[in-house]
């Protein structure tokens, strides 16, 4: 068989195809955009194997998998530490890994990080659906988690793929080493619905991240809040609890309020709903949720929109093609 | 006789039974099979289970339920015949 494809061995934790932009233009229908969580990692998995950085490839989740490469290509391990071994020896993360048909790459647990990311070369060209291959597993959108013995398809190899490249430390995300995450976040849309005391108590407090947590939302435990008068006195079309009102749109990264649980809606999030939103974390920290394991401690740093707008910019530059460099 | 340790095979949250009103998966003494569950972990919604990897007697746990716990931590002991 000469088709370029690899063939999974084992699945893993709800492996998915994830591609960006992600699932652009269809949130009035209910759509998530979906894509990669940790777009950084993703991104440099890309360009290390060859790649223009917005191409399908995978993500790993808590748990990897174990792929049969069906053709010779280069890949590309990122993200968590799930310690990657190619026919049984270590291979190097963050690196360009040239691999000849019928090796077979093994993904381990997520030691550091909980998400990883492998690119391969001519990227996984599964169906484009609604503009793209991301995968939107709960609904079946796009595919869905990988399974044993599927075979996945692999795009033409980009011209001047072999080059072997590498990520410097400097370059990569840097991955929290005590289990705590400084995640930037704005203010709003629904701040004024919460006692200002409980604005402030939101960007002190310690916050742990729930096993509850997934691609959807991540689910914080911590401290309770309290309300303002508009949440409290208020007509009975937003509702009955303080954290009710009349269904809109929900902002990626939104920290949403359902009673006292704060969720932040992430990739595969609803765009929906009758909760408040009374903060929005910033897409540049994204990674760093996609990172956080259950009972990893989240500490929220206050920004406003310019500096989100740097944050997002340094992102841009650290995943733009400079960055892996040959060795 | 050896003693062998079942560990957790990714992170999440650990529970020792199967669900919070019934006793332990195991108690010191009980006969294991290789493939029974001792454990569960939780993680993104999901409960997926810690397996013994051999036959033979249960010693006791090594974590306690609810507790975090990551890939490679030892969640039980068991004594195996040689």
């Amino acid at each position: 068989m000469n088709a370029r494809c690899i063939t999974v061995l084992k699945p893993g934790l709800e492996t998915t195809v994830q591609e960006l932009p992600g699932r652009i233009g269809y949130l009035e229908q209910g759509f998530p955009v979906s894509g990669p969580f940790d777009k950084w990692s993703f991104r440099q998995a890309n360009l290390l194997a060859g790649n223009p950085r917005d191409t399908a490839a995978l993500e790993c989740q808590f748990l990897g998998p174990t792929l049969r490469f069906d053709c010779d290509a280069t890949v590309a391990v990122t993200g968590a530490d799930m310690r990657p071994k190619l026919d049984g020896e270590p291979a190097a993360m963050w690196r360009s890994l040239p691999v000849r048909a019928g090796q077979v790459l093994e993904l381990a647990a997520a030691y550091s990080g909980a998400r990883g990311y492998v690119a391969v070369s001519g990227g996984i060209d599964t169906p484009v659906v609604l503009g793209s291959r991301a995968v939107f597993h709960m609904a079946r959108v796009g595919g869905q988690a990988l399974a044993r013995d599927q075979v996945l398809p692999l795009g033409p190899p980009p011209s001047g793929a072999g080059d072997i490249l590498a990520v410097p430390e400097a370059s990569r995300p840097p991955f929290s080493t005590d289990k705590t995450w400084q995640i930037e976040a704005l203010a709003g849309p629904n701040d004024d619905w919460l006692d200002p005391a409980s604005v402030e108590m939101f960007f002190s407090a310690d916050w742990s991240v729930q096993a509850k947590s997934n691609r959807t939302g991540i689910r914080l435990s911590g401290p309770q809040f309290a309300f303002a008068g508009r949440a409290l006195d208020k007509s009975s079309d937003h509702g009955q609890d303080p954290s009710n009102i009349i269904d809109h749109g929900y902002p990626l990264g939104a920290v949403n309020l359902a009673g006292q649980t704060p969720i932040i809606l992430v990739n595969d999030a609803p765009s929906t709903g009758g909760f408040i939103n009374p903060f929005t974390v910033a897409s540049a920290a994204f990674w760093k949720l996609a990172q956080a394991k259950p009972g990893d401690v989240l500490r929220f740093r206050r920004i406003d929109r310019e500096e989100a707008g740097r944050l997002r910019a340094a992102l841009e530059t650290v995943t733009s093609a400079g960055v892996a460099v040959r060795v | 006789m050896t003693i062998k340790t079942v560990e957790a095979m990714l992170p999440g949250v650990i529970y020792l039974s199967p669900s919070p009103d019934t006793p332990p998966f195991k108690a010191a003494g009980d006969r294991v099979a290789a493939g029974e569950t001792v454990a569960l972990v939780e993680v993104m919604k999901s409960f997926l289970p810690v397996e013994a990897d051999s036959d033979g007697t249960f010693l006791g746990y090594s974590t306690e339920t609810g507790s975090n716990i990551e890939p490679g931590e030892a969640v039980c002991r068991i004594e195996v015949a040689q």
